[in-house]
């Protein structure tokens, strides 16, 4: 199957020589929820960017290599013609916010491109209750708490109908409750409408129930980028960004640490209470 | 250290946000405020803080009322570190952002460096000392915001959300600063929706609901009962939450994971 976003050989520098992405080969299919993850400085919102095409067009600085998207490569397209199907949900959300209220704030991208009034109102009715705003239409925009306008911004995005969503730690301001409720959102996104979703998120575990691919970078060199269990495995047998690894999985990489078991690759926590209790419940069976 | 008592606020032409809250800080407490978005967390920091007044009750800091006071004369007490440290820098070099307080505070040029020194160190940002601060990493300017915070010699820091947006590395760090500056006497407020952090640091929680503090009690006291857990929005760390699903073969309930792997790897050998 042909890559829907694919980067060969890139690498790109804000100021030459230091390269903030390095010699990076990435596939992602179309349809898929990759998770991008990696410490600071890593290269993680570079290459949010480079998808989106902000790097290099309105970034400047120096690439090399190709960045393909939906079959188009980046370098040869524009910011605006990508933005029809790429959407993006920065990391300094507050920047994309420019309209007075809630209803306004969702419009405004469907009426820059120039769809007619009574489907714009539809869509913001429509976006506003998925993204849980609905009640907010008249609001100001600065009277919203910060996971507000996290989701006002996912609200604005969505609305545009994008083939794929590129969210730079969308949750940043959520409380768990915003969390969990967001990526479920994300989740069905993906599922139901087969929207591509590509997400940074130093949370592994509010993504791990849905997410296909992990790619993990640290400063600027792609380490892996396989299944979510493939990568975390990687990272422990490595030691490489520890400190990420998930409780579900450090209990799971413990346990077959010290009992030469081994367990299903745990998604959930009730996937390891279910596999747990049938073990533990068999042992004491045998000894009853 | 700090009282509380039936204080209530509202911001212009909004409903009551903070509704008859009253509460004390001793002084040594690691205390954690939780609760969801929008819940009052962050202006029940910005009313002790005297940022913002009290509609009634009143907020007393070692017996003085707080609505006498300008947010000057409490930062001689209580160094705030916001959300978002992008809004407290604005100085051109590290040194100079942390020198400001004491500075401010009266110290002398000398206490001032002693100060702004010791903070930096025990910060991990001596080696920044020259730097232009817009150009360090989120997690660097939080720690920034704190050295300024500690560089006025605070007897209480109020952190609000301080690893929001930090990579686990950094918040590992973080935590492990937060724990040695209260071991050295400092009373620590935080403000937090991370439940492994609190259940890692904290020794108090309390819980803020639509205004009003619903929970005030130990964090082993807030994980007692899930149901109402989950209402305020809140989840039980994870090693607790499969700890206790597993109580009927054996597991004993913990908040932590090494724990929790221990005495289920020594279940699996009895077995």
């Amino acid at each position: 199957m042909m890559s829907y976003i694919a980067l060969r050989d890139f690498s790109y520098a804000y100021t030459h020589p230091k390269k903030v992405l390095d010699n990076i080969n990435i596939s992602i299919e179309k349809g898929s929820f990759s998770v991008i993850l990696g410490p600071s400085a890593a290269g993680k919102t570079t290459l949010c960017l480079a998808i989106a095409g902000a790097v290099p067009h309105y970034f400047g600085g120096s690439s090399a290599g190709d960045v393909f998207v939906a079959g188009m490569n980046t370098q040869g397209s524009t910011m605006q013609h990508l933005a029809l199907t790429v959407g993006t949900v920065l990391q300094d959300y507050e920047t994309q916010l420019v309209t007075m209220t809630v209803e306004e704030e969702v419009a405004f991208s469907l009426e820059n491109m120039g769809i007619n009034p009574n489907e714009v109102a539809i869509s913001v009715k429509e976006t506003l209750l998925k993204v849980g705003l609905t009640g907010y239409e008249k609001v100001l925009v600065t009277s919203l708490s910060g996971g507000q306008k996290q989701r006002l911004v996912l609200a604005s995005v969505l609305a545009t109908n994008p083939k794929i969503l590129v969210l730079d730690e969308p949750t940043s301001a959520l409380d768990p409750e915003g969390t969990e409720s967001l990526y479920r959102l994300l989740g069905q996104l993906n599922k139901e409408q087969g929207i591509t979703v590509l997400v940074v998120e130093h949370d592994i575990a509010s993504v791990l129930p849905h997410a296909h691919q992990f790619i993990l970078l640290e400063n600027g060199k792609l380490l892996a980028s396989n299944t979510p269990e493939n990568v975390l495995t990687f990272m422990a047998s490595n030691q490489v960004y520890m400190e990420a690894i998930p409780p579900l999985w450090q209990l799971k990489l413990a346990l077959e640490c010290d009992t030469n078991y081994q367990f299903e690759p745990w998604r959930r926590e009730q996937d390891a209470i279910a596999e747990l209790h049938h073990r533990l419940q068999e042992g004491a069976n045998k000894n009853a | 250290m700090l009282e509380l008592r039936k204080v209530h606020f509202a911001y212009k032409n909004q409903s009551h946000v903070i509704h008859d809250v009253s509460l004390t800080v001793t002084p040594g407490e690691f205390l954690a405020i939780v609760g969801r978005n929008g819940s009052g967390k962050t202006t029940l920091t910005r009313l002790i803080m005297s940022l913002i007044k009290p509609l009634r009750g009143d907020i007393l800091f070692q017996g003085n009322i707080i609505p006498h006071c300008t947010p000057a004369k409490m930062a001689h007490h209580i160094g705030y570190v916001f959300q978002n440290p992008d809004r407290q820098i604005f100085h051109d070099t590290v040194t100079a952002e942390a020198s400001y307080g004491p500075k401010q505070l009266g110290y002398t040029p000398e206490q001032t460096a002693t100060f702004v020194n010791d903070a930096l160190a025990v910060t991990g940002l001596s080696e920044l000392a020259n730097a232009y601060p817009l150009t360090l990493s989120k997690n660097q300017k939080q720690r920034l915001t704190i050295a300024s915070a500690l560089a006025m010699q605070p007897k209480m820091l109020i952190l609000d959300e301080p690893t929001s947006g930090q990579d686990a590395r950094q918040r590992d760090q973080l935590l492990q600063l937060l724990i040695k500056l209260n071991k050295q006497g400092t009373t620590i407020l935080l403000v937090t929706h991370d439940m492994d952090l609190l259940s890692a640091c904290a020794h108090r929680a309390i819980v803020m609901a639509k205004g009003h503090k619903v929970f005030d009690g130990t964090v082993a006291e807030l994980f007692q009962d899930v149901l109402q857990l989950n209402n305020w929005g809140l989840t039980e760390p994870a090693a607790l939450k499969i700890s206790r699903q597993l109580a009927a073969v054996d597991v004993k309930p913990t908040t932590s994971i090494s724990e929790l792997s221990h005495h289920v790897a020594t279940l699996f050998r009895r077995g």
